[in-house]
């Protein structure tokens, strides 16, 4: 289907667009910022019309919901789950899900393309907030409809905390761990980790004071006994040590395999024996 | 008729205080301690538009041949304020203007100091922190508390750094600028005067308040905090909250002690960041400042550094 949600690095090029165009932010003087929970964002009408031009988004958490925690997250790690709700099979699934957070300089954090071997298309993971922002989530269905869920999100520091800086030596460490009891043909949880900086690029090392570069995970491909569970394309607005909580349906014995690209296209492998 | 010239004149100055859009000023007052040491009381709470960031506390020591300031304050307009203070109190020049650690309520005030010829002093990783960050702090701020507060305010550097505990011989009382490595913030300094025995602890610690872990090295500040406890400090100047006694090292160390221990537990039974905020609640401390807010950030972040060394091992 033409009307597929675009790849991550098409939405970037209409975003480096965007970023030239007058009248995007709005500053307020003397208080932060406020908005509902369902509200847009001139930075989202940009963006939902470059990626989803003349497509209908259905609001109304009746197919996807999104869950952050609204009080004083911690704007490096806030964690993000996504509920879909209707079961990953059938001749009616969750193609793709998208997650965004509006303010920020790449605010496509997320993007997963998913097979009906997820078999329940819940995904958690933490996203850096730097400022007050909405959080969205796009799910496309195998139908092409499009239903979305947001959330303002009121981080709370306003300095940055200094990023971490150790362990160097483990960066593409790739972890992987199945949550509670496998079951065959039923989705299992399991939780990736990819230990990653994932800089933004807009960082300055607390030592020499100059910028640290952009260093993130590009993509992540999970497969199952050699079939497709997702693929994600994400970058540096997925918080350092990049983590993906996911379903996948194992129907023998197996192997579940992560393979992991970043920005400096180094590649790393993690895996996990399920039986 | 005096009296409505008067108020003709009162109004016709706020008008023209708002049209300039130079804000009067509010004042500073400079609480006596001891002898020749006086105490800045910062609002507390978080910084907004009504407190215009001026949160944290401060203070300055007279000695013989000039003063010693510790934190210059939260904007330009505050940094005067506490100079006009001073003047206030004292004729001697003000020699040096230390800044405890690196966070908006205690340096932005710095430039109307430095305006002045007088040197900002701090250890070298809060300069460091500093200058990595606080472009992005001074930003929020001016969000937070709004332009007006925050005219003239400038990101700047630090004229003097050092990197070890010393003696500073500036004033002739003996002043002595101790520092702890990676404790509460990398850098983040106390100023003892030896004469009264009264501590300016700046990060170091909070007066009923929930002090903020984010830039800290946990071990690291406890221990600083029993360095401090064997001072013997007869008065403790907290960074933020009232003026206290040396059992605020031991409150201080006991809260950072039960967060560790709280969300270590939490993390090894399987909670989830998602609902770090909720299950990390300390009932105890829930009537200090800040609980809503730093408390629950504080168990997002130890949460992630616990997370950090199981999956480092």
């Amino acid at each position: 289907m033409s009307h597929a949600i675009p790849n991550r690095r098409r939405a970037l090029q209409s975003l480096a667009a965007l970023a030239l165009s007058p009248g995007t932010v709005q500053a307020a003087v003397g208080g932060l910022p406020s908005a509902t929970h369902d509200a847009s964002s001139p930075e989202w009408e940009r963006l939902s019309r470059q990626l989803f031009a003349g497509r209908a988004l259905i609001a109304g958490q009746g197919r996807v919901q999104l869950i952050v925690p609204l009080r004083a997250p911690y704007g490096a790690s806030v964690p993000v789950k996504v509920i879909s709700k209707l079961p990953q099979r059938g001749d009616l699934y969750v193609r793709k899900l998208m997650l965004v957070v509006d303010k920020n300089p790449s605010p496509v954090a997320l993007t997963l393309d998913l097979s009906t071997e997820v078999g329940q298309a819940d995904f958690e993971t933490r996203l850096r907030v730097d400022e007050y922002s909405h959080v969205r989530v796009v799910s496309e269905l195998s139908n092409g409809e499009l239903h979305t869920d947001s959330r303002y999100v009121k981080t709370s520091g306003g300095c940055s905390a200094p990023p971490n800086r150790d362990a160097l030596h483990l960066i593409g460490k790739t972890l992987l761990k199945s949550v509670g009891d496998v079951r065959m043909d039923q989705p299992t949880r399991a939780d990736l980790t990819v230990i990653h900086p994932n800089d933004t690029g807009f960082e300055l090392n607390q030592v020499t004071v100059m910028y640290i570069p952009p260093y993130f995970v590009r993509t992540i491909k999970v497969t199952y006994a050699q079939r497709k569970v997702f693929d994600a394309e994400l970058d540096f607005s997925v918080s350092e040590n990049p983590t993906l909580g996911f379903n996948f349906v194992p129907h023998e014995r197996g192997e579940l395999r992560a393979e992991v690209i970043d920005s400096k296209d180094d590649r790393f492998v993690g895996s996990l024996a399920i039986s | 008729m005096h009296s409505r010239v008067m108020r003709c004149l009162l109004a016709c100055t706020l008008i023209a205080g708002c049209a300039s859009a130079a804000p009067p000023v509010p004042a500073e007052r400079a609480v006596e301690l001891a002898p020749g040491v006086y105490m800045f009381s910062g609002t507390g709470g978080a910084a907004d538009e009504h407190n215009l960031g001026r949160i944290g506390n401060g203070g300055f020591i007279v000695g013989e041949h000039g003063v010693i300031v510790v934190d210059p304050g939260a904007s330009h307009a505050h940094g005067q304020a506490r100079l006009a203070a001073i003047r206030e109190v004292t004729a001697q020049p003000v020699r040096v203007v230390l800044v405890t650690h690196a966070r908006p309520d205690f340096l932005f005030g710095g430039a109307a100091f430095r305006e002045r010829g007088i040197p900002v002093r701090m250890h070298s990783r809060t300069a460091r922190l500093m200058a990595s960050r606080c472009e992005t702090c001074l930003k929020t701020l001016r969000q937070t508390v709004g332009d007006a507060a925050m005219r003239g305010t400038v990101m700047y550097q630090a004229d003097q750094e050092f990197d070890t505990n010393h003696a500073l011989d500036l004033i002739g009382r003996p002043v002595r600028i101790l520092s702890f490595g990676h404790s509460s913030g990398p850098g983040d300094s106390a100023v003892f005067d030896e004469r009264s025995g009264v501590l300016f602890a700046g990060g170091l610690l909070d007066a009923r308040r929930v002090p903020d872990i984010q830039d800290s090295d946990l071990e690291g500040w406890i221990k600083a905090l029993s360095e401090l406890r064997a001072l013997r400090p007869r008065v403790i100047v907290p960074g933020h909250g009232v003026a206290s006694s040396i059992t605020l090292t031991s409150i201080v160390a006991r809260y950072l002690e039960q967060l560790q221990a709280h969300v270590r537990a939490l993390l090894l039974s399987g909670t989830s960041l998602l609902h770090i905020a909720e299950a990390g609640e300390l009932p105890e401390y829930e009537s200090w400042d800040q609980y809503d807010i730093i408390h629950r950030r504080n168990a997002a972040v130890a949460f992630l550094r616990y997370e950090r060394e199981l999956i480092f091992k």
